[in-house]
């Protein structure tokens, strides 16, 4: 009986080939409009990617794009402030904006009723802004308030992806800080707001995507009618943003007013998201950090007993390892007990990694992460919102969505020689940074 | 298993990393962090999220006169012209029909051995989202080991009669998911979310370990030694200070109080207390499983069966639910001293209504225009006009036998004084003139165009299905409530406002420098009662 019924199981349909729709278009401005359809649910969910991230803000405006998607916030001429949050929460939405390396984006997502209204704010704001010095001075004190509850007031400050990549890379772009020193923030000026918003607003530099209960046509033609007379503008030329090879091991120890246990940063430089070995590269992240199943969460926390957590993986924490555009990282942040030394617990996690390298994963291991990364990869375009999300960057990046729906057969490719082969080019220590943070109570013993 | 960590900061809007869960500011435990964070979802004001988790202690305090904290709050407010909202843009197009919300389609059954299952099918995104909701948590703790609870969560799924916890770990990573708990005060919720064609996985090791978990000595000691760490960590988090004061001194004796494990209560639980713990809790008399997906309905009807079927309660009755709390909590300021610290975290908090009470949807909506919206009074208050915040916000705290309107905001240590001010002047204006027309419609659309989107992900319907059982409502209570929101009148709203939101109600708690909350506290002329460590 019970064989029977697990073989009824086993004979369940396979949902491996389950794919989201994909239709797109481009506007004579340049703008790239993709839609999703889900009539799951009475509700939609919009994404517009902006091709600039805090990779390429100006030298000494450290945190600027940042401060300046704040202002995106702040109104307009024909919607003054105020008036974007009413429309979208009083049409059953919400909003938000967040800034990563290689893109700003902005999300709202409500009942399909209040879609036309989203349209419009979406393209009064990029039309022009309501560049007023007033709420610029209002929103540095609140980025300045975000900075102390996220960073100066929080144990470890975050320096897992604050400080890491600054000491991991040599160039500004890649190593400066993202959140911005406050003096440059202090000294951002409404002309740079203006300035950056006509360098990198511009439709030509954007994506707009909507899942959820929509018509493609029907939305094609509203985007039309809504952003279609924006104009296209001069994007300045990306720059080369690529980094010299490291050539040694960088360590570094910082000391901590507010953390009681000493906790452990390692980045491992990793290639170009487009090259041949990125694939592998995002299974071997996955493997020694995903879930309680992971490498170093067995071999750290549960067998040597030498660490309280494990987390990580490529681009961690900003985005996943299929969405970047630059000198990235796979990063380890590890907590620690204060019994335990740092050079005992790199040790050990020099053990873990040596036989990643020597044997490659097992075959049951390798099964395992591609289950496990596909279940994870479905779980972000579950909803419109994170769905219209992932699809803009995909076509941001790569002029094409479709990418999306290629990743579970290229996770499935990847075979145990290729991460094996990974491991013992990339996971060597003349290609790693390492910061231990201390408490500054241990540090003043003399890190006994 | 890990612990879910709920976003804390409610609207966190316009921030660097949407609403991720940074592990440095959720504290360390044992977990890697969520691949796919819901970071677009916020906790908004209709939802379980269960901010604050308050905690306990009596304090005997002095009342004081109400006359002089009426003359701090009467200050005069700058903030006043502020509060207009500007007219809309004549070219705006006007909101579409509305599409009627749709409730999930519940089927409700029972094994005979008592187990309640509620399945949701969804045809379509391949994966199916399992929650096992076990009543018990913190409030069922022995009164000498709060945090029980914590221990039992932690190690309840590394060990079973016929698995180690790396095999029940692998085993959840080969069906597509992690088993992540979230527990508080009324109950455990464990939940994973699996691949549809290997759900039959996931749901074997699922009742493996609600039927057979071991407690192993060696899992037992190192859960110990890492929440011993965990606690020391978490003592460093304002957040997590702010919480566990704010639950002391709205909950007292009462088993709400309790947040988190006392240093004490870990070292003194042994593997038998835990053993114990677990064969009181976990049976099926007193459990629901719930499964929301992609699924066949008669297929995993049988597997439920075959997995859970052979789980038998015991004889003695179960342990007896919580009493209802004296809701007596005291109008005065707890102090958390908090050395270097470069803002204050103000918490409030004063009771409210249970979700089901008849005023609970009015209050979502009172709540929602005061401080529960991005676009509501206080946050266009103090972080808009004033920039004194990133991360204030108002959110209603759900027990099965309490409720609680809490009010949170991380401020810059100089305008301490002046952002209590601006919350108490929020709640009072809320507690003595009615809301516009237009802002309770505005709220109440809000309400529940945010919850029709948060119901789009199968784990949060199993979730917010499995606290609708803990709380004793049925499951069509999913869509009733935004009925009744909808149902709420301006006098409705306005009644809420006056009477949970008056600032003489409220318990402030402040974790900060105590040179800064003295300094700029003081002048409210409220107790100042420093919070012992």
């Amino acid at each position: 009986m019970v064989l029977l019924l697990s073989s009824a199981l086993g004979a369940a349909p396979l949902r491996a080939d389950w794919k989201v729709p994909i239709v797109s278009r481009k506007l004579s401005n340049g703008l790239v409009v993709v839609v999703s359809e889900d009539h799951s649910a009475p509700t939609f969910g919009l994404c517009i990617s902006y091709g600039i991230g805090f990779r390429l803000e100006p030298e000494g405006r450290t945190g600027f794009a940042h401060l300046f998607e704040h202002m995106m916030f702040e109104g307009t001429p024909d919607a003054p402030k105020g008036v974007f949050d009413q429309v979208i929460e009083g049409g059953g939405g919400f909003n938000n904006g967040d800034t990563r390396y290689d893109f700003t984006e902005y999300i709202e997502s409500a009942p399909v009723s209040a879609l036309d209204p989203v349209l419009w704010l979406e393209a009064d704001r990029l039309k022009t802004l309501d560049f007023s010095v007033a709420n610029l001075d209002n929103q540095r004190k609140v980025v300045e308030e975000e900075v102390r509850v996220n960073v100066l007031n929080q144990p470890y400050g975050s320096f897992y992806w604050l400080d890491l990549p600054q000491k991991a890379f040599n160039t500004y772009p890649n190593a400066h800080n993202f959140y911005g020193d406050f003096k440059d923030l202090d000294a951002a000026t409404i002309q740079d707001v203006q300035t950056f918003y006509e360098h990198y607003y511009a439709p030509n530099n954007a994506v707009l995507t909507i899942a959820g209960d929509v018509k493609p046509d029907e939305v094609f033609a509203d985007v039309e009618k809504y952003f279609g007379a924006l104009p296209r503008r001069d994007v300045p030329p990306r720059p080369d943003v690529s980094e010299q090879p490291q050539m040694a091991e960088r360590r570094f120890t910082q000391s901590d007013k507010l953390a009681h246990v000493p906790a452990l940063a390692v980045g491992y430089r990793m290639p170009p998201r487009t090259s041949h070995d990125a694939v592998a590269g995002a299974l071997v992240g996955e493997l020694l950090h995903n879930g309680e199943a992971s490498l170093l969460f067995q071999g750290l926390v549960k067998d040597k007993k030498v660490a309280l957590s494990v987390n990580g993986g490529v681009n961690w924490p900003l985005g996943n390892p299929f969405e970047y555009n630059g000198p990235t990282l796979m990063s380890s942040f590890v907590v620690y007990p204060s019994n335990v030394t740092e050079n005992q617990l790199l040790d050990d996690y020099d053990s873990v990694i040596a036989r990643l390298k020597a044997e490659g994963p097992t075959a049951a291991e390798m099964e395992r992460i591609k289950t496990k990364m596909k279940s994870d990869w479905y779980g972000q375009l579950e909803i419109p919102i994170s769905r219209a999300s992932a699809l803009s960057h995909a076509a941001l990046f790569d002029g094409t969505a479709d990418a999306i729906n290629r990743i579970p057969a290229e996770i499935d490719a990847v075979t145990p020689a290729e991460v094996k082969a990974f491991a013992a080019k990339y996971l060597v220590s003349t290609n790693r940074t390492i910061i231990d943070r201390v408490p500054e109570t241990k540090a003043e013993k003399g890190g006994q | 298993m890990k612990a879910l960590r709920h976003v804390l900061l409610s609207f966190d809007g316009r921030n660097a990393l949407g609403s991720f869960v940074i592990p440095a500011q959720a504290g360390i435990h044992k977990e890697t962090a969520d691949k796919n964070p819901k970071k677009w979802i916020p906790a908004c004001a209709g939802m379980t999220n269960d901010q604050g988790q308050p905690t306990s202690k009596t304090c005997t305090l002095r009342r004081l006169a109400l006359t002089v904290l009426l003359a701090a709050v009467l200050l005069p407010l700058p903030c006043a012209m502020a509060q207009k909202l500007p007219p809309l843009p004549k070219d705006l197009p006007p909101y579409g029909p509305v599409v009627p919300f749709r409730t999930p389609n519940v089927t409700v059954s029972k094994l005979p051995n008592g187990l309640t299952v509620w399945r949701v099918p969804r045809p379509g995104f391949p994966k199916v989202a399992l929650t096992l909701a076990v009543r018990g948590g913190r409030a069922y703790d022995p009164k000498d080991q709060p945090g029980l609870s914590d221990l039992l969560m932690a190690v309840m799924d590394q060990g079973t009669k016929t698995r180690s916890a790396r095999q029940i770990a692998e085993a959840f990573a080969a069906a597509g998911g992690d088993l992540s708990g979230d527990l508080r005060p009324d109950a455990l919720l464990s939940s994973v979310q699996a691949l549809s064609d290997k759900v039959d996985g996931a749901l074997m090791v699922l009742a493996d370990i609600a039927e057979n978990a071991t407690f192993p000595d060696d899992e037992v000691a190192l859960a110990k030694t890492d929440a011993l760490q965990n606690l020391e960590a978490q003592e460093a988090e304002p957040t997590f200070l702010a919480q566990r004061a704010l639950a002391k001194a709205l909950y007292g004796d009462h088993g709400y109080a309790v947040i988190s494990a006392t240093a004490d209560a870990i070292n003194k639980t042994t593997a038998g207390d835990l053993r114990a713990a677990y064969h009181q809790r976990f049976r099926p008399d007193q459990s629901l499983l719930v499964a929301v997906g992609d699924f066949d309905p008669n297929v995993l009807e049988a597997a439920i069966e075959k997995d859970f079927g052979g789980w038998s309660a015991p004889s003695e009755p179960p342990l007896p639910e919580p009493p209802r709390p004296a809701g007596n909590n005291q109008h005065a300021i707890f102090l958390v001293p908090r050395a270097g610290s470069v803002q204050t975290s103000l918490w409030l908090g004063a009771f409210g209504p249970r979700r089901g009470d008849p005023d609970y949807a009015a209050t979502q909506v009172a709540n929602a225009i005061y401080a529960g919206m991005f676009g509501s009074r206080l946050i266009r208050n103090i972080r808009e006009d004033k920039g004194y915040t990133y991360s204030p916000g108002g959110s209603i705290q759900l027990r099965a036998q309490a409720g609680a309107l809490l009010t949170r905001a991380d401020v810059r240590n100089a305008v301490t004084g002046p952002s209590l001010n601006e919350i108490f002047y929020e709640m009072n204006r809320m507690a003595t003139t009615d809301p516009s027309a237009d802002e309770v419609t505005r709220a109440q659309r809000y309400l529940v165009g945010t919850n029709a989107i948060f119901l789009q992900i199968q784990s949060a319907v199993g979730s917010e299905l499995g606290w609708l059982w803990v709380y004793g409502l049925r499951p069509e209570a999913l869509g009733q409530e935004s009925a009744n929101i909808q149902k709420a009148t301006a006098e409705d709203v306005a009644a809420a406002g006056r009477k949970y939101l008056p600032a003489s109600r409220q318990t402030v708690v402040a974790v900060g420098e105590e040179s800064v909350v003295r300094g700029q506290l003081g002048v409210f002329g409220l107790p100042i009662e420093v919070v012992p460590k």
